[in-house]
């Protein structure tokens, strides 16, 4: 059996040392017009660099780019489309993090790559795989405004953005990406839409070339939906176990389908959690797995917590892997 | 709709009444001081005074600028719930986290049981009160948005978190109303996180406020109202003051689907805008509330505190909020002085 530690997605991109501080004073003279847009692009460089190795140093097999560049994931993403307009600040599911809402004013398409130049430049500081984590096409458009009459429906925008991501993925794939996940959070709170996910997320199952596939639910409980989410079109299966208190035992009972990669700390807490804990919840999960590998992971982008505490649950998870190693 | 309240707290307001939310941008010399008191450099007291002298500014400049119910600016806080973490017992900072966009707050832990030692706003809002004829709102951080906001480690359940820290806050609230003020603020930007905590939010805000004598106005923005109208008007609140300028949803048009029943405090400035409306912008904002409240139950603010603005863009967007009010309260027929 395979253990690979695997950073979620987002990771914070200030924290409370000066160098930790170089990036958020970056942005800030830039809105003030006190630097360019190549120095700050250059300070963004920077602290993605500082980002990747942090991850490696804490013990992560498969790192992002902590999505440095990105004010927030949806308006990263949106603001690639045409017939997309950027509105005010919405909260993210739950959280205490706010987003740009999209406001779809036309036909969405692709202008170009969208992560295929982060990825490249966190490929070229990391010895290890970089994970391209991106919000997909179901969610993006449950959380976008629908302005005029081009698109009647969210089946339709999604649909709609389905063609740019699965255009997305093959370039990511072409740039040499082994892992992209794909973000569905908001199939949860609707899951009579499972089936309509399914057909939105073939495209980019169809596009992913050598790379594999990762979809990724959080922030709700996925257990009513355990059954139905290992038939999607996916290799890899990353489930938010804080927010589902029953999905261990589901999965011990009926095992998997698909590589699960199983949201072992909270992205959302300041506890920081203790690796045989950890371990123990993974000797749980494996009771009927049948496949080669498991994936420890946070349970959702590490964003929502101080980076001194995403860099010690990154070290639990490594430290668990240790010691499924030497038990298993 | 809520005048008679008004009229018993002894305040008489005009059509149209202008207001801030409740954080106000730090001049450039109060933000140094910050960060020399922070690595030990100058001592609280200094840092105190120079508070005081941003708060007597702000006080100045919204009178000069016309706004009619004011606020101390909040130049002595951190944040929305920073401040209150570090002067509640019970509460720590954790580190930064992010907000949006290049915005952090120091997230708070809550580590034991919450405890209200000594009132945390009162004497600055004695001292603003103090400087100005106007009437002064103070603005207090709801216990839903402090508990939503914070990682808990001590209670392990949000609503024993949240009832916690009501039954804390009510205590500063009560000093508040016992030291004068008669427009209390409960800032709740959480309020639709979660729409099924909406009961756990009334009842949390019931706590606080029950049977205290003031004008209550909960604060809310950039949340999904949808989520949680109209059972939001069941919260104790004389009057909701929302974020309306930033979204992309109308809600005017979706609060009309059911009565209104409260009065209304419109966002009508888009706070993360560095460009500054037109008078006719806001102007056309107020008319578009008008049909949902009764004219006598609108009120006119920014969307939410103006702190992330420069000093010079924050008094020019309270100036076309005001003139804009100005427009809409001369077409009325009332006669614009006070009802």
């Amino acid at each position: 059996m395979e253990f690979v530690v695997h950073n979620h997605s987002s990771y914070p991109r200030a924290g409370e040392t000066e160098a930790a501080q170089r990036l958020r004073r970056a942005h800030t003279a830039w809105e003030c017009g006190d630097i360019t847009a190549a120095d700050l692009e250059a300070a963004e460089r920077v602290e993605m660099t500082a980002i990747v190795r942090e991850q490696i140093e804490a013990g992560a097999d498969v790192v992002t780019d902590g999505q440095v560049r990105w004010d927030d994931p949806v308006s990263g993403v949106m603001r690639a489309f045409d017939g997309v307009r950027l509105n005010g600040l919405r909260r993210y599911f739950d959280t205490n993090f706010y987003v740009r809402q999209p406001v779809v004013t036309g036909r969405v398409r692709r202008r170009g790559p969208i992560a295929v130049g982060d990825f490249r430049q966190a490929s070229a500081v990391s010895q290890r795989p970089v994970k391209v984590a991106l919000p997909g096409p179901y969610t993006l458009a449950r959380l976008s405004v629908l302005d005029n009459a081009t698109y009647d429906g969210v089946p339709a925008l999604a649909a709609a953005l389905s063609e740019g991501l699965a255009a997305e993925m093959a370039d990511l794939a072409a740039a040499g990406a082994t892992l992209v996940q794909i973000e569905e959070p908001a199939i949860l709170a609707h899951p009579g839409d499972i089936r309509l996910l399914r057909e939105l997320l073939e495209p980019l199952w169809a596009a992913r070339g050598a790379a594999q596939l990762v979809v990724a639910t959080y922030f709700a409980d996925a257990e009513p939906l355990y059954a139905q989410l290992n038939s999607l079109p996916a290799d890899v299966l990353a489930l938010d176990l804080s927010s589902s208190p029953h999905l261990l035992a589901t999965i011990a009972a009926t095992g998997a389908s698909k590589t699960l990669a199983l949201g072992l700390v909270n992205g959302r807490t300041a506890r920081v959690e203790h690796p045989a804990d950890i371990a123990r919840q993974v000797e749980t999960a494996l009771h009927r797995y049948t496949l080669d590998a498991v994936h420890l992971m946070p349970s959702c982008g590490l964003e929502h917590v101080p980076r001194a505490t995403a860099r010690a649950k990154l070290h639990a998870l490594a430290a668990a892997r240790r010691l499924l190693a030497a038990t298993l | 709709m809520n005048r008679a309240v008004l009229s018993r707290l002894g305040l008489t307001l005009p059509l149209l009444p202008t207001t801030s939310v409740g954080s106000l941008p730090k001049p450039p010399e109060l933000l140094a001081a910050r960060r020399r008191y922070t690595a030990g450099a100058i001592s609280r007291r200094e840092l105190d005074g120079l508070a005081e002298e941003a708060t007597v500014f702000w006080l100045r400049e919204q009178e000069a600028v016309g706004l009619d119910v004011l606020v101390d600016g909040e130049m002595y806080r951190s944040d929305l719930v920073g401040f209150f973490a570090e002067e509640l017992d019970g509460m720590a900072l954790a580190g930064l986290v992010r907000a949006y966009g290049n915005r952090y707050y120091r997230k708070p832990i809550i580590q034991g049981p919450i405890r209200w030692e000594q009132p945390i706003t009162v004497g600055w809002w004695r001292f603003a009160q103090g400087h100005t004829a106007k009437p002064v709102k103070a603005t207090v951080t709801g216990p839903y948005t402090l508990m939503d906001w914070s990682f808990d480690e001590h209670y392990g359940d949000r609503r024993a978190a949240c009832l916690a820290l009501a039954q804390e806050l009510r205590k500063e609230v009560a000093a508040l109303v016992h030291a004068g003020a008669r427009i209390i603020q409960i800032d709740e930007p959480a309020l639709s996180a979660r729409a099924g905590e909406l009961p756990l939010v009334r009842e949390a805000l019931g706590v606080m406020t029950d049977g205290l004598d003031a004008y209550w106005i909960v604060h809310t923005c950039y949340g999904a109202f949808d989520t949680v109208y109209p059972g939001m008007l069941a919260l104790p609140a004389h009057n909701f003051s929302l974020a309306l300028a930033d979204a992309a949803v109308d809600w005017i048009a979706h609060f009309a689907a059911a009565p209104f029943t409260a009065d209304l405090c419109a966002g009508v400035i888009d706070v993360h805008a560095h460009t500054v409306e037109s008078v006719d912008t806001v102007r056309a904002r107020i008319a578009h509330a008008l049909p949902l409240v009764p004219v006598v139950g609108l009120w006119a603010a920014p969307d939410c505190g103006l702190k992330t603005r420069r000093v010079e863009d924050a008094l020019a967007k309270l100036r076309v909020m005001v003139a804009g009010a100005a427009l809409v309260r001369d077409q009325q027929d009332s006669g614009g002085s006070g009802i």
